[in-house]
């Protein structure tokens, strides 16, 4: 079994990024890493690898050269090979959908799993996209994972509980947090990894215009939360509850 | 002046509502976080000013009473709390958190006692600046408590302690005075050194009430990495190896011995093991990069792979993340927290050389283990500035008062060893009330005598913090 697993190189999530004056998020020298959903992504299709269900882990990132890092560090965690495709470009969730269809289409993979969202535009689209691209079916936010020969059995965090669906593969699955926990890549992997394949492609390669559709008007960082004050009475209390919060 | 009288003066220095008596109020500054100290006072007084202070300070030497300042109280030597229920006024400087200057050109900022370490931090960064002082209580601890103490934390490596980040202090002295000395000289040889004299005398000789620190650009780059190894040694073998390789780069060395991996995994939430197959020890370490994280990660990279060729180390990962690094980072500053949770323990922070750190941590093993065969022996920290915690977790089955009875016997033999091998009883915690004792014993009668001289040129009355240090 063959498994492709889309990965996003993003700002690091602990990371507090500044908008500049000039009104996009400012990106000199802020620490990147993998978009944590994709590396519970990477580390379920690892698993499946460890307990003999899946033979090949193809780990693929759209973006800057820079994303082969990305890649790296997906190949340092278990994956077997990488496909850079390279894109200066905004991309936006079809687009990514759209290329990721093209490499489906010629690795014939029998799973794609894919984080349920990038942290950096959290859209929460390109799995569901690709399933309908490709008219998989589709488990998504999946808490948990089972494989059985042909059939996959996914548990979902629903509101109010859990619900359990029954694919049929090829199938798409997109990780939400609960699902695992990803690894830590050692010091021989990472040597290792050094030495694995990254093939380098284009949309462009894949027949696809990567420009964006949507335009982005404005960026603009939260508006700063002013510092509490201590009220001396419940009467002020209510009084500035209903006058300054209007809550009440 | 009758007490109520005395009161009343300094509630009308610092406003009514800044003046705190009652107990459910002053517990919180009486009580040391482990709970091995509880102080009394007369009242605890929470100033504004310089001012404010300098007024307390002329009315206690009046009334002889007495000041013991406090700003975080998060010392482990007992050295922020009082003991006197009718004449300790605690001086807490919390409420003096301001930063008056943060200047970029200059390298500084210019800091009341009353910040917290961590805002220190954060304010450095809204300028692109680096803070390099920290340590596992940055989220409490204060700037006036980490120069009284001269504390340390895992950037010595690189930067030195607080006493090598201070420009400049403001001081109020025994007499009221307030010192103005906040200098943001980088070089000023206008005779003593008066500064120095401040940071590390543990609010004996005045109280801090601001300081010009120094900034530094912060690194491109940074990458963690956690390594598994056999021994202690090899630690340090490790140690030479990657300092002479990675050009001074290396910002942070720490030993975790496999003991204390284990207290932190079962007693602190969300923690587990990086690395699968459990080593002896492990040596956590940071390295920055002028250029970038990646250039930081592959020269880890580089120097680990080395280390590993040479079979000093069995394992090692890196942080690909932000997350993880503070995973990392979880396991070595959870290490006191998990070894309370796991019972009493008895703590030792000691230095020696580093050419004689391995023979030292055998030694003082085997002694511990001759005396109580069963203790169990954490001996953690930052082994790459020669400082470890030797802290002792009582042994399963005893009762934690048996075994807190030991304390002087075990103080005895590791710090006998310690002055054995040229090192120091107390590495970077301070004296305090602790060690007090041990170190009248230990250090010369010349130096004894000096440091006497000092205090008595500087409080003749004995007003600041009496009983502590000296």
């Amino acid at each position: 079994m063959k498994i492709l697993v889309p990965i996003k190189r993003v700002v690091d999530y602990n990371v507090r990024v500044q908008v500049k004056p000039s009104g996009s998020v400012d990106l000199d020298n802020v620490k990147m890493s993998m978009n944590p959903f994709d590396e519970i992504a990477v580390e379920e299709a690892i698993r499946l690898k460890e307990q003999n269900k899946a033979k090949e882990i193809i780990a693929i990132s759209i973006g800057p050269a820079q994303a082969s890092e990305t890649i790296r560090t997906a190949l340092a965690m278990g994956a077997d090979k990488g496909i850079l495709v390279q894109s200066p470009e905004r991309l936006e969730p079809l687009n990514v959908a759209k290329i990721l269809k093209a490499i489906a289409d010629k690795e014939k993979p029998d799973l794609i799993i894919l984080g349920k969202q990038a942290i950096d535009d959290d859209c929460n689209q390109t799995g569901q996209m690709l399933a309908a691209l490709l008219n998989w079916p589709q488990g998504t936010f999946a808490s948990k994972l089972e494989l059985n020969g042909d059939s996959i059995t996914v548990t979902r965090e629903v509101d109010g509980g859990l619900q359990t669906l029954a694919l049929k593969r090829p199938a798409i699955i997109t990780t939400d947090l609960r699902l695992n926990e990803p690894r830590y890549a050692t010091l021989p992997n990472i040597m290792k990894a050094k030495k694995k394949p990254i093939e380098q492609t284009t949309p462009e390669s894949y027949g696809i215009n990567p420009a964006p559709r949507l335009e982005i008007l404005e960026t603009l960082p939260p508006k700063e939360r002013e510092g509490g004050v201590k009220v001396e009475s419940i009467k002020e209390l209510v009084e500035k509850l209903r006058s300054e919060a209007g809550i009440l | 002046m009758p007490q109520a009288k005395t009161l009343e003066t300094i509630a009308r220095i610092i406003g009514a509502k800044n003046l705190l008596t009652h107990p459910s109020d002053t517990k919180p500054y009486l009580t040391e976080w482990r709970e091995n100290y509880r102080g009394k006072a007369l009242c605890i007084a929470l100033p504004l000013s310089p001012k404010d202070i300098s007024e307390i300070v002329k009315l206690a030497a009046k009334e002889k009473l007495h000041i013991v300042p406090q700003s975080g109280n998060t010392g482990l030597v007992g050295g922020q709390i009082p003991f006197d229920k009718n004449r300790a006024i605690l001086v807490s400087l919390a409420r003096m958190n301001k930063i008056r200057e943060l200047n970029p050109t200059n390298n500084s900022i210019t800091a009341e006692a009353g910040c917290i370490l961590a805002n220190l931090h954060h304010t450095a960064e809204t300028a692109n600046r680096l803070f390099p002082l920290t340590l596992a209580s940055k989220g409490s601890s204060q700037l006036g408590g980490l120069l009284a103490t001269n504390a340390g934390g895992h950037n010595v490596l690189r930067y030195g302690m607080a006493r090598d980040l201070t420009l400049g202090l403001e001081c109020v002295l025994a007499n009221g005075k307030i010192w103005h000395g906040l200098r943001a000289l980088r070089k000023d040889n206008r005779g003593y050194d008066l500064k120095n004299l401040f940071i590390g005398s543990e609010g004996t000789l005045g109280i801090i009430t601001a300081a010009v620190l120094k900034l530094f650009p912060i690194p491109k780059g940074e990458t963690t990495f956690l390594a598994g190894l056999q021994t202690p040694q090899q630690a340090l073998d490790c140690f030479h190896w990657a300092q002479a390789r990675s050009g001074g780069a290396l910002s942070a060395f720490e030993l975790i011995p496999r003991i204390g991996m284990d207290f932190v995994l079962k007693h602190i939430p969300e923690t587990r093991d990086p690395i699968r197959n459990p080593s002896p020890c492990y040596l956590l370490g940071a390295l920055d990069s002028e250029i970038s994280a990646e250039d930081a990660s592959e020269k880890a990279q580089a120097i680990l792979s080395e280390l590993m060729e040479k079979n000093l180390i069995k394992d090692a990962v890196l942080a690909s993340s932000e997350a993880r690094r503070e995973a990392l980072w979880k396991l070595r500053e959870s290490m006191s927290e998990a070894q309370k949770r796991e019972g009493a323990s008895l703590k030792h922070d000691i230095s020696v050389p580093l050419s004689k750190m391995a023979r030292f941590l055998e030694e003082a093993e085997a002694a511990v283990k001759a005396f109580l065969p069963e203790a169990r022996i954490v001996a953690f920290g930052h082994i790459g500035d020669g400082n470890l915690h030797i802290n002792i977790s009582q042994p399963v089955g005893m009762s934690a008062d048996g075994f807190l009875a030991l304390r002087e016997k075990i103080g005895r033999i590791l710090y006998d060893l310690v002055e054995s091998f040229d090192g120091s009883i107390s590495a970077e915690h301070g004296i305090g009330v602790l060690k007090r004792d041990e170190l009248a014993r230990r250090k010369s009668q010349t130096e004894l005598e000096m440091m006497r001289q000092i205090k008595r040129a500087l409080d003749p009355d004995n007003l600041f913090n009496p009983g502590k240090l000296l």
